[in-house]
Parts: C-alpha cells; sequence; structure tokens
C-alpha cells in the first residue's frame, strides 16, 4: 500500500508538467525558438556534458586512491569528497565561490557554471567508480594481473576500467542529470546571462513568475532532455555488457 | 639454491600468530602439496611468497635470489586462486596472453607461447570463448595456461581443486598433474584436503598452526608419521591411498 503511494507520488511529480502542458504544446514548440530558452538549453546540456567528463576524470583517480591505499583519514577524505558535497547547502557552496573566485574575475563566468556544477555532481561519479573499484580489489584480479607483471597503469587500463566501463557510465549520467537541474550554487556564482551562464533552472527561476509559460515550456524541455538522456545512457550500458 | 625456499617466516595478526617461524624448501621443478586444516595459515603463506603482505621476519629465495623487497609484479609468480581468477571481460586466448602483453612482447611471440600452451592444456579451439563459457575444468586450464604463459620461477595453486566437482575431480587432478610433469615448474599448491595433496604432491609438507609440522613423501608420511596429529590429518589416506595408490 505505502509502496503504491510512493510509486504513485514519483509518477505525478514527474507526469504532472506534462498535463499542465495539456493542449498548449504549441507554447513549447515556439519556446524552442526563443533565443533565450535556446541560450540556456546550449548551456545546461553543454555544462552537464563538461561536468560529466571531468567529474569521470576526477573520478578514477580519486576512487583508486580511496579503494587500494591505506592511510590515515582516509574516512574522512571519502565523506569530503562524496558525502559532503551532497549535503552541503548549495547556495551557501556558490557564495563560497563568490568569495573565493569573485576577485579573480572568474565569478559570471562559464567557468564559473562549470565550477559551481562540478562540486554538487561530481560525488555521483567519484561515488560509483569507488565502489566499483572496491569490489575489483575484492576479486583478487588485480593481485593476479600483477602477478603476471602489470604495473598500475596496466591494472588500470586492462582490468579496471574494462570491468567498470558500466559503472563509470552509471556515474556520469547521474552526474550529468544532477548537474542540467543545478540551480542555486550556479545562480549566486554564475549569474544569469542569456547565452553565457543561465541554465535551464536559472531560465525557470526567474520567468517563473513573470512569463510562467517559458518557465513551463523551459521546464518540459528540460525533463524530456533528462528522461532521454537516462534512457539512452541505460541503453549503451546494456548494449556494453 | 634453485627452487623455493622459506625460512624462518612469522606473520602475526594482533595475537594471532597465522605464521610462526616456518621452514619450507621446494626443489626445483618438484610438486610440493602443502596440507593443513582450515585457518592453519595456508592462505597467509601463499599471500607472503606473493609479496601480497609482508612477513613480520624471516626471508622467502627464490632460485637462489631473496625476493623480500621485489614488489608483486617482479617476484616471477605463476598464481592461480582458488576461484581461478580469469578476466571477465577477455576471452582464452587474451587471458592466457594477458602477462605478455604487459611485458611487451611481440605479437609473433605471444601468438606461438598462446597456441603452445593451448595444445599443453589441451584447449585448442577454445580461443574466442569467455571464461563464463568454460566448465570448471577448463577455467583451470586456462588459469595455469595464464600462470605458466611468462615462464615462472614459480608455480602456486590456492586449492586448485575446490571448485571442481567430484564426478571430474579425478580427471582435473591427473591433468594438472600432467601439466606440471610438461612444464617442470616448480610448484608449490596448497590444500585442506588430504587425498588432493596425495596424489598431487610428490611430498607433502603437513601444516599446522603456522608451522610445517612434517614434510615427506605421501609414503614416507603414512608410514612414519610423526606426531599423533600428522596421524589424524591423514587418517582417511590409510585406507585410500592403500587402495588406489599415487596416480
Amino acid at each position: 500500500m505505502l509502496a503504491s503511494a510512493v510509486v504513485i507520488y514519483m509518477l505525478v511529480s514527474i507526469l504532472y508538467l506534462y498535463a499542465a502542458v495539456g493542449e498548449r504544446w504549441n507554447l513549447v514548440v515556439s519556446a524552442l525558438f526563443d533565443s533565450r530558452v535556446l541560450g540556456a538549453i546550449v548551456i545546461s546540456i553543454s555544462s552537464a556534458l563538461i561536468v560529466g567528463a571531468l567529474a569521470i576524470a576526477a573520478a578514477i583517480p580519486s576512487a583508486y586512491l580511496l579503494a587500494y591505499k591505506s592511510f590515515r583519514g582516509k574516512g574522512a577524505l571519502e565523506t569530503f569528497l562524496i558525502d559532503l558535497p551532497q549535503t552541503f547547502p548549495p547556495v551557501t557552496e556558490g557564495l563560497v565561490y563568490l568569495l573565493m573566485f569573485g576577485r579573480i574575475g572568474l565569478a559570471y563566468t562559464y567557468a564559473a557554471v562549470l565550477i559551481a556544477k562540478f562540486y554538487v555532481s561530481a560525488p555521483f561519479a567519484i561515488s560509483f567508480a569507488t565502489r566499483r573499484f572496491r569490489e575489483v580489489r575484492e576479486s583478487g584480479l588485480d593481485v593476479i594481473a600483477r602477478t603476471l607483471g602489470a604495473k598500475t597503469s596496466h591494472v588500470l587500463s586492462r582490468i579496471l576500467l574494462p570491468l567498470s566501463s558500466r559503472d563509470l557510465l552509471a556515474g556520469f549520467s547521474l552526474t550529468w542529470a544532477r548537474a542540467m537541474g543545478e540551480l542555486a550554487a550556479t545562480l549566486v556564482f554564475a549569474g544569469a546571462i542569456p547565452w553565457r551562464t543561465e541554465a535551464i533552472p536559472t531560465l525557470v527561476y526567474l520567468t517563473a513568475a513573470e512569463k510562467p509559460e517559458v518557465a513551463i515550456a523551459a521546464s518540459v524541455i528540460a525533463e524530456t532532455l533528462s528522461i532521454v538522456a537516462l534512457l539512452l545512457f541505460r541503453w549503451i550500458a546494456r548494449k556494453g555488457s | 639454491m634453485k627452487g623455493l625456499v622459506v625460512q624462518g617466516i612469522s606473520k602475526s595478526y594482533g595475537n594471532i600468530k597465522a605464521l610462526d617461524r616456518l621452514e619450507l624448501t621446494v626443489n626445483p621443478a618438484e610438486f610440493m602439496a602443502v596440507m593443513g586444516p582450515s585457518g592453519c595459515g595456508k592462505t597467509t603463506l601463499l599471500l607472503a611468497i606473493l609479496g601480497v603482505l609482508k612477513p613480520d621476519e624471516g626471508h622467502i629465495w627464490i632460485d637462489g635470489k631473496d625476493i623480500d623487497e621485489l614488489p608483486l609484479d617482479e617476484r616471477n609468480i605463476g598464481y592461480v586462486p582458488q576461484d581461478f581468477g580469469l578476466f571477465p571481460h577477455l576471452d582464452v586466448y587474451e587471458n592466457i596472453a594477458f602477462g605478455l602483453r604487459v611485458r611487451k612482447h611481440a605479437e609473433a611471440k605471444i601468438r606461438d607461447k598462446v597456441r603452445e600452451l593451448l595444445l599443453i592444456v589441451d584447449l585448442g579451439g577454445m580461443e574466442e570463448r569467455k571464461p563464463k563459457e568454460l566448465s570448471a575444468g577448463q577455467r583451470q586450464r586456462v588459469a595455469l595456461a595464464r600462470a605458466l604463459a611468462t615462464g615462472p620461477s614459480v608455480l602456486l595453486l590456492d586449492e586448485p581443486l575446490s571448485s571442481i566437482d567430484e564426478a571430474t575431480k579425478g580427471e582435473v587432478r591427473a591433468n594438472l598433474k600432467e601439466i606440471q610433469k610438461k612444464t617442470n615448474v616448480t610448484t608449490l599448491c596448497v590444500t585442506h584436503n588430504p587425498e588432493d595433496s596425495f596424489q598431487l604432491g610428490e611430498r607433502i609438507a603437513i601444516m599446522y598452526s603456522g608451522k610445517i609440522i612434517q614434510c615427506d613423501t605421501p609414503q614416507g608420511i603414512l608410514d612414519n608419521p610423526k606426531t599423533d596429529l600428522v596421524r589424524k590429518l591423514v587418517a582417511p589416506m590409510y585406507i585410500l591411498w592403500n587402495r588406489t595408490g599415487p596416480l
């Protein structure tokens, strides 16, 4: 009973937006040709893709460190890399970046969008990679590879990465989705300059009161993009296995 | 001296002594079985020889060279774990070729070596199969071929027959012994199973509480068990060995 209620709650949360659009689909289509909306879509997708790629690049050495190395404070480091960014208020993080990087001219730039989104999104990729690297370590396959003469670079390129490709893709897709939806840190640190730093969430936030039809149209586009992208990533992962 | 020499190694985990000044010598090309009950320190001994863990004291020598300070990838030891540890994403050919590839051997040499080993382990025609498409016995032979491909000085086998079903165990055991004879590699095999150790080992080291308490030929152990504990540990063999004898 409770499970059904949860399922209904989740479904309604996703589908209600489409119901709200109703027969006004022409609004969504015309929003696609609105320069400001188009700019927000481009900024959102491109920054989320770059953040996803950077997160994977950061996740591989971080996961190796957490899975294979023993050192004092490892638990604290893991909390710092994975748990804290997911619980830390994004708006506060945006303010931290504004104070830290504002004086060197990074605020209100495309780089600011990437920096803000990376902090809150990358933990997904690091978490997925760390979990999988630990599974491989427990299987002992890396020890066998080393007895055969493999160095760390061989273990990474020939064992860990091929055996973790699905998990890395899953980490990438969740990082991408989280980066697509990030609002507070981006708004505070990067602002909302059309075609420069304004992403879909900031556009929705800024237009919801004055131009609700634009906000709804942009939301439908963002939600559809997220669903399609997640299905695509899953399909690629299934095909890869 | 050639072969494998384990000289007085100890390893403790807190108050528990997993290895207690253990001494063991495996002669060149010999098949030595280390037999003992669960928890006697067999796995710790293997891990110490492999270089996965560092003993608290003592030395390990392979072919006259002290390997204490050598990292895992430079010890030149072939290792076949209990579950065979095949790389699931690689086919049979690539599993066997793995060590040769990371050592940057020429492609032609890799091809020749893999073919030679496939013949030795009787797996010709299975090069493209993935590990999940093989039987347990076949997986074991791939793991052996992979371990032998790099020409190891010593081969370590961890409970090599524990994943094999009883119906095919005899055949797999015979194959294992035959492959070791063909390749003449110094072999140390740890097992808790008296029958496996008696059938495989030219000599058997009986291990208990982190020590080797007797090391002799199978017949020597049956004829002259040093203690009641040894007699008890090999008790099933008084009937089996006299009935079946060596392979």
